[in-house]
């Protein structure tokens, strides 16, 4: 955790506090595990979990960096059309499939953020967004692959043989578990690079980048990494969507998705490990079970927007964090 | 970075308020798996009725629900399957697909429905289609699409109760190129349902040997039509194809109108829908010719029509329903219908009573065609009135033709390829 408080007598709460951060990948991985148990349905669970490991590469830029991106459901989005054209139009394996979406998201933040990284503030927003919008079209005119508008139907992989155990993905248990253990993969590699020099220095270039630059860190090349980083684990969300949910629809490119995870990182704790994952939990559980309760849902996810940006500033986690370290 | 000011004055007040927060959220979070049902199967029927009722296409999706109600309620008064009752679940899709794919989901796997019906566009169509048949769950849809019956994504379990782009657009075509002009203009939004629209009308334009003079493609949702109209006017057609729907279908009528295109050429809207004509005002459509799977005016000479707009007035201040309400009716109902005379709800039962079946609840006699599950309808080719010529508010159409239900209309099973 970065905003660690100053040493002080520290109470009982803290304490549980410090002993999660310590093991900050564990504590999450405890918590996803009795998930599906707690969650109205199994698919929500895995919903989450997916849009958490959206969310958790969102922030390696956003809330690690320093760097506000509006194009990240570019990542998201190619991890899913990757993974979705492997397996429909090239008949390839999951595994190959789900590694075919992630370097083809990667290979994106490549391109895309070696364009855009030049720029900084607003203007990397902007760029990042246009630039997203880009690959939307593009997607989107590609009929034949991507099945345009109807979106790409038809990913559908069922049984996944081990060799030792076989996984049915038909029932909702044991598809949000392979889910989870991708998930888990990626928090594990996401806390070993923050615990990295490199993840040090991505958080010197967010408090001050001429002070990372003067003590010869390469600022741009720094970015331009933990973007590609960042898309690589957009793209595996992205990929698990893609098997999740048996679709991709066109819209998992559209800027709204883009503008969900900025939302979803908000909400939680920008900068804090588990704040991604509480923010997914709270806006699509609240989304979830407002959605049936009433068609003006929009007006109630509204006002509990405001009344979180009005009352937790530091999103969700990040509020809980400062309230226990007092 | 840190924001130390605010929690050095007022700690007290701050701190409850957060304790409160988190409580109330706490709250928000547990309410969900309090009461979460155990699953119920073999109680009540469940059918799943994932339609997009918040967004732009809200109202109609709401009117299906209430419709499709109409025929669960019916089932019931009749005493259900020997006491087993049915039972609606609808489900807001946000017409989404990704949205509709996830409530489906949770429909199979947490409420245990026994069939799903519903979708009010072509792509959520699909993904919803997608999810059922991975599953082996009935799936009945009832928005247009021509992709749904293609071998791509048809399954044994996939019904389509809607009419699709090319029978609607083939179904007024026909009647338009045999009394009009040969020359032909397109204005066509540029997605799927658009370009599907198109290709129907082009089919049926073959017979009659028809010249497409202009054909203009719109974004989706486009506000000004002032750049594509001219062209269209310039090329001097005869009669022009609205290709699109929704706002887009109202705000080219308006515009072309007041570039006084009316008078110079037929203007042909495929999908003429019951609910946007009254929504545009008898001014901006009268005139406009179209095609509908419904309309309340039916009940004068269809029996079945009359039954259900008489239940439908009851319940809705004696307005009747719309032609996409009742496909959810019809939707629904047929479902019901193949359950009675399946005698339970085992999925291959009912499908093969679907396959076997001649159903008319509606709008006289239809059936699904094996090969693949598309319902064999009659199409109505409508006009909309002028002012003058409405009895009543509700009194929007005029019924031109009436092209029976026949599988001439549909493309031939090899072209699907099935």
């Amino acid at each position: 955790m970065s905003d660690t408080a100053e040493p002080r007598p520290k109470a009982y709460w803290s304490r549980i506090v410090d002993a999660i951060a310590r093991h900050r990948a564990l504590a999450v991985l405890v918590v996803l595990l009795i998930f599906p148990f707690v969650l109205p349905y199994e698919a929500l669970a895995s919903n989450i979990v997916i849009f958490g490991l959206f969310a958790l590469g969102f922030n390696l830029v956003f809330g690690y960096t320093g760097v506000l991106s509006f194009g990240h459901a570019a990542f998201f989005g190619v991890g899913a059309y990757g993974t979705g054209i492997a397996i429909v139009h090239l008949g390839l394996p999951w595994w190959v499939a789900m590694l075919i979406g992630v370097l083809a998201a990667g290979v994106t933040a490549m391109i895309m953020g070696a364009l855009a990284i030049r720029t900084r503030g607003i203007y990397f927003a902007m760029v990042t967004l246009a630039l997203a919008q880009c690959v939307y079209y593009i997607v989107y005119q590609m009929k034949g692959w991507s099945g345009g508008e109807n979106g790409l139907n038809g990913v559908i992989v069922g049984q996944i043989d081990l060799g030792f155990a076989s996984i049915d993905l038909l029932d909702p248990m044991q598809k949000y578990f392979f889910t989870l253990t991708f998930v888990a993969l990626a928090i594990f590699i996401f806390s070993r690079i923050l615990a990295s020099g490199f993840g040090a220095v991505l958080e010197a270039v967010r408090e001050n980048e001429d002070r990372a630059r003067a003590c010869g860190y390469d600022v741009r090349l720094t970015k331009w990494l933990a973007f590609v980083i960042s898309g690589l684990f957009c793209g595996l969300a992205g990929a698990l969507n893609a098997i999740h949910l048996s679709v991709v629809p066109i819209e998992i490119l559209h800027y709204h998705m883009s503008g969900q995870v900025v939302m979803m990182a908000l909400l939680g704790g920008m900068g804090t490990f588990f704040g991604p994952f509480a923010g997914a939990i709270v806006f699509l559980l609240l989304e979830d079970v407002v959605t049936t309760m009433t068609t003006h849902w929009q007006l109630i996810l509204g006002l509990v927007f405001m009344a979180c940006v009005l009352f937790f500033p530091r999103g969700v986690w990040g509020s809980v964090l400062q309230w226990v370290r007092r | 970075m840190t924001k130390e000011r605010h929690f050095k004055k007022g700690v007290q007040t701050r701190r409850q308020i957060l304790k409160t927060g988190l409580a109330g959220s706490a709250a928000v979070l547990a309410a969900p798996w309090i009461g979460r049902p155990a699953f119920a199967q073999g109680e009540s029927i469940k059918i799943g009725f994932p339609v997009p009722l918040t967004g732009p296409y809200g109202s109609e999706a709401q009117e299906q629900a209430r419709c499709a109600q109409i025929a669960i309620d019916k089932f019931n008064e009749a005493g259900g399957l020997d006491g087993r009752m049915a039972e609606l679940l609808v489900r807001d899709d946000k017409l989404k697909s990704g949205e509709a794919a996830t409530r489906t989901l949770e429909l199979i796997e947490k409420d245990g429905v026994d069939f799903v019906c519903g979708s009010l566009s072509a792509s959520v169509q699909l993904a919803v289609n997608t999810v059922c048949a991975e599953r082996g769950k009935i799936y009945n849809s009832i928005s247009q699409s021509d992709a749904i019956n293609e071998a791509e994504n048809f399954s044994k379990y996939t019904f389509h109760e809607a009419m699709n782009p090319h029978m609607t657009a083939g179904a007024v075509g026909d009647y338009v190129f045999k009394n009009s002009g040969k020359r032909v203009a397109f204005l066509i939004a540029d997605y799927a349902y658009g370009h599907e629209m198109a290709r129907g009308f082009k089919v049926a334009g073959e017979k009659y040997g028809i010249e497409v003079v202009a054909e203009v493609k719109h974004p989706l949702a486009s506000k000004d039509f002032s750049t594509f109209l001219p062209q269209i006017q310039a090329a001097r057609p005869d009669v022009l194809c609205l290709c699109n729907f929704g706002f887009d279908q109202l705000n080219s009528l308006k515009q072309a109108r007041s570039f006084g295109m009316k008078e110079q050429m037929m203007m042909v809207a495929p999908a003429l829908l019951y609910n946007q004509r009254r929504a545009g005002g008898a001014s901006v459509y009268s005139g406009v010719v179209g095609a509908t799977n419904y309309y309340w005016k039916l009940e004068d000479e269809i029996a079945t029509a009359k039954a259900f707009n008489d239940v439908y007035r009851a319940g809705n201040d004696g307005a009747p329903p719309s032609d996409y309400g009742a496909y959810g009716y019809a939707g629904v109902g047929v479902l019901l219908n193949a359950v009675t005379a399946a005698g339970s709800t085992d999925t291959d039962g009912v499908i093969e009573q679907l396959e076997a079946m001649k159903y008319d609840l509606y709008k006289g006699e239809e059936h699904y065609r094996t090969c693949d599950h598309q319902a064999v309808q009659s199409v109505f080719i409508i006009e909309s009135k002028d002012e003058a010529d409405m009895e009543n508010e509700y009194d929007v159409f005029r019924i031109l033709e009436k092209d029976g239900a026949s599988e001439d209309m549909l493309r031939s099973c090899e072209s699907l390829g099935l």
